[in-house]
């Protein structure tokens, strides 16, 4: 099996923006990403494309891929629409990394994108719970930020976690926004505001939830073959984990941990042959707070139950010992569904090779990312590794 | 061997509006004699009130609706005005789809009727009368409108029994009437006719009695002044009146008195249904049969959160999109939604819900056995959808009911060691480790169907 590389990633800035489009958006984060590659490419030299979205509002929900792929120039380029929520483009980028280790392709490219904000409140309710079961969660009443609730209710139950704890990922998240010009909700805030934010659905309440975002994001996978033609300074795909789960909460086994994304990271470790003290810094799924406290436990940052504590300590913010989420994460950076899981691939990508601007870590060897699909029913982790510097910390 | 009623359920809603908060409103009230009455909370009419009572009726008389052999449901306010509500009434209960049904409906005295012909008739019948009546704001049968169901089981050997009856009808129109296509309650108000409308016929019914003596009278109660205008001995009809707390119950009426009867012992009660028209069904029930009932209601709402109960003061269902189960999906479903039938795996004795596709444990592919989980069950997580945060399908109950509570609720299962779990609705929230119970709501309306599931009120 081949080795598969990042050469390039980029994303359009997210947030909220009334004069693009899907399409826009889309185009804008491939000229980003062709721009990023050190010695630059055709596009023509794409052999096959993987597009994440949920077709929020109902756009162009049958044919999605083309509908990107044809417009930015990509013609007669087989392009596979991938749909797992909010993993959309996570599973995209998994299934381009499976083309070219696999030799069906040398170039691919995935991504996603989303537009969300165009849409009344109502039926932004309506398409953010689309994603649940169906049948019987949602036939509780429940919303997507009410079903990570319950989970927020059973982690303090169980835990103790505290609600200022959750407060934390706010905080942290918000200060690395700060500094990142393309995040939809690029301030900081205090602990004091996070505290003290209107419920949503409690425990969680305003600032616990990310937002709800429009945007895109692509990233161009090659093959050990061919990385050479692009860039100098690659970075190896180490590691790829994916796994799915019961999509109705109530199905599972736990309500306080995402069994998928500890399956997920398993996988992914194994395959890197790394465990998670190797890691120099993360991307995680944060759409709310609870979620980045329970990966924290599921990817295995921290001992089950002790997220609380971890993020409290500092120790996951941008100069503590495992930064995680140093784009702002969903909470800041924004959650455009389909483009999630790419815009976090667009983040380690930076960091590995030192274009992460006023965030930028001090030269990463290796980086994770997170991606989780609704509450837990899918989830996918990718490894990523600079290979000379890995190497340089084996020799050290 | 006494055929009559062998128990009885009796059901109102929490809720309660006051008649000061009407006068407060309204500068008057026009509902004498009625000094609180229930209101259907926004998931509540009359074929949950009518569940929840046949629930108490079965279980004070010790049976469950497998052993029922006739249904009847009498109600002048049935959610749908064509479709046979026994039906839905009867797959809550697990009633046996070849027992013998009938609707009664149209007239205030449908549920005596309902439960006379019951005693008429042979095996074990269950009689579900509810009733929540509504009028115009200002109208006076609106500040009556009271809401409430009671629930008879009726077969052999009973400890209540009919000793006498006689009927009575004579034309009276405009007292009292619902137009085709309409919600409202009307009348005309002619004060003296109105009166004898409701009294002649009443006295000349009961006139018709051999013995009309009694300890208590259950008498119809459009409002709580009516009542004392017939010839009837007053103390008798007090001892046992429910209109003043619950309003006008309308076909619930004399069955919620005659359960008030039973539970104060009265060995001896007349029971006197009136039906505008006007019609009236008189008789006497000797003896007593168990009673499971509670008719206190502790929400207090003021007008306008009344007003939000009813739905007068909130918009219409949003624009945006629904969550779409197809009427045949759900349909599949009613055993879980109704009774939340669960499945148990032959293979490794795990419990699976909905009871379908690969064993949550060993992950084969089994045939599940059918177990019923029970109705009471502990939270594990919750959470509440605050006001204005619910999905669009719940936007109108929301509006008309405020904040809810979500929450996976976890049921045991009698004689299995297994434990389900489910995402409930809770009436006003939950916290984890609370003990709810699974009650019969409506859980939404899509297409003009509406849909009945149960969600949770804290015990």
């Amino acid at each position: 099996m081949r080795d598969a590389y990042v050469v390039g990633a980029g994303q359009s800035k997210y947030g909220s923006f009334p004069d693009e489009s899907y399409r826009s958006l889309f185009q804008t984060a491939v000229e980003n990403t062709v721009d990023s590659v050190d010695h630059g490419i055709d596009t023509a030299e794409i052999d096959e494309a993987y597009v994440g979205t949920l077709g929020v509002g109902g756009r162009q929900l049958g044919l999605p891929g083309p509908a990107v792929t044809e417009h930015v120039g990509l013609h007669g380029v087989p392009v596979t629409r991938v749909e797992n929520a909010c993993a959309a483009s996570g599973y995209a980028v998994r299934q381009a990394v499976m083309a070219v280790r696999s030799g069906m392709a040398d170039v691919a490219l995935a991504g996603g994108v989303e537009v969300m904000t165009d849409l009344s409140g109502d039926a932004v309710r309506y398409w953010l719970g689309v994603s649940g079961e169906t049948e019987w969660e949602r036939m509780s009443g429940t919303t997507f930020a009410g079903v990570y609730a319950q989970m927020a209710s059973a982690h303090m139950r169980e835990h103790g976690t505290t609600k200022e704890q959750l407060s934390h990922v706010a905080v942290k998240n918000h200060a690395n926004g700060s500094k990142n010009p393309k995040a939809h909700l690029g301030f900081s805030c205090t602990l004091e505001d996070a505290v003290n934010a209107p419920d949503v659905a409690e425990p969680l309440n305003l600032y616990h939830c990310c937002p709800t975002t429009d945007g895109a994001a692509t990233a161009l996978i090659v093959s050990e073959d061919v990385v050479d033609e692009y860039t100098d300074d690659p970075v190896r795909v180490a590691g790829v984990g994916a796994a799915s789960d019961r999509v109705g909460l109530f199905q599972r086994d736990t309500y306080n941990s995402v069994p998928a994304s500890e399956k997920a990271a398993e996988s992914a470790y194994e395959e890197a042959d790394i465990g998670p003290d190797d890691l120099d810094f993360a991307e995680v799924h944060d759409c709310f707070a609870i979620a980045e406290l329970m990966a924290y436990e599921d990817l295995g940052f921290c001992e089950r139950g002790e997220a609380g504590p971890y993020v409290e300590s500092g120790a996951t913010r941008i100069d503590g010992e495992l930064p995680v989420n140093t784009s702002g994460g969903l909470k800041s950076k924004g959650h455009p569904i389909g483009a999630t899981g790419a815009g976090q691939v667009v983040e380690v990508f930076d960091q590995l090779t030192g274009r992460a601007g006023e965030r930028q870590l001090d030269e990463p060897a290796l980086g994770l990312a997170h991606n989780v699909g609704g509450s837990g029913g899918a989830a996918v982790v990718h490894v990523f590794e600079r290979e000379d510097r890995a190497s340089e910390e084996v020799d050290a | 061997m006494s055929r009559g009623i062998l128990a009885v359920g009796a059901y109102t809603p929490e809720n309660r509006v006051t008649a000061e908060a009407f006068e407060e409103a309204w500068g008057r009230f026009d509902a004498p004699g009625v000094e609180t009455k229930a209101v259907p909370d926004a998931d509540e009419d009359a074929l949950t009130m009518g569940v929840q009572a046949a629930r108490r009726a079965l279980s004070a008389g010790d049976a469950d609706g497998g052993a029922v052999d006739r249904l009847a449901v009498a109600t002048t306010t049935p959610p749908l005005e064509e479709e046979d509500l026994t039906a839905r009434v009867g797959s809550y209960l697990n009633v046996p789809a070849d027992a013998v049904r009938r609707i009664y409906a149209g007239s205030t005295r449908a549920g005596a009727d309902a439960l006379l012909e019951a005693i008429d008739g042979d095996g074990t019948a269950l009689v579900v009368v509810a009733d929540c009546p509504e009028g115009e704001p200002d109208d006076s049968r609106e500040h009556a409108a009271g809401a409430g169901a009671a629930a008879f089981l009726v077969g052999d050997d009973a400890p209540a029994v009919v000793t006498d009856r006689a009927a009575h009808a004579d034309v009276r129109p405009g007292t009292r009437f619902r137009q085709h296509g309409s919600e409202n309650v009307e009348g005309l108000d002619i004060g003296t006719y109105d009166r004898a409308a409701f009294t002649e016929p009443i006295e000349a019914a009961v006139g018709s009695l051999e013995d009309a003596d009694a300890e208590a009278i259950a008498l119809q109660a459009p409002n709580g002044k009516l009542p004392y205008r017939t010839s009837l001995d007053t103390e008798a009809i007090a001892a046992v009146e429910t209109v003043s707390s619950l309003g006008d119950t309308a076909a619930a009426s004399v069955p919620l008195s005659l359960a008030e009867s039973f539970r104060a012992g009265h060995d001896r009660t007349l029971a006197v249904a009136w039906g505008s028209g006007a019609g009236v069904t008189a008789f006497v029930v000797e003896g007593t049969a168990p009673v499971e009932a509670s008719l206190d209601g502790d929400q207090e709402l003021d007008y306008p959160a009344y007003l939000r109960r009813r739905g007068d003061i909130v918009g219409e269902k949003p624009d945006g999109g629904a969550a779409h189960v197809p009427v045949p999906t759900w349909r599949r479903s009613l055993p879980q939604r109704h009774r939340h039938e669960a499945g148990l795996c032959p293979e490794c004795a795990a419990v699976a819900f909905p009871p379908e596709g690969a064993c949550p444990d060993c992950l084969s592919l089994v045939e599940f056995e059918t177990v019923e989980p029970q109705l009471e069950g502990v939270v594990d997580a919750a959470t509440t959808i605050g006001q204005g945060g619910a999905p669009p399908e719940f936007a109108e109950q929301q509006a008309r009911q405020g904040a809810f509570g979500v929450a996976i609720v976890r049921f045991g299962i009698d004689d299995e060691d297994g434990e389900v779990s489910l995402p409930m609705q809770v009436a006003g929230g939950a916290s984890v480790g609370d003990r709810i119970r699974a009650v019969p709501r409506r859980v939404y309306v899509e297409e003009g169907v509406p849909r009945y599931g149960l969600k949770a009120v804290t015990l």
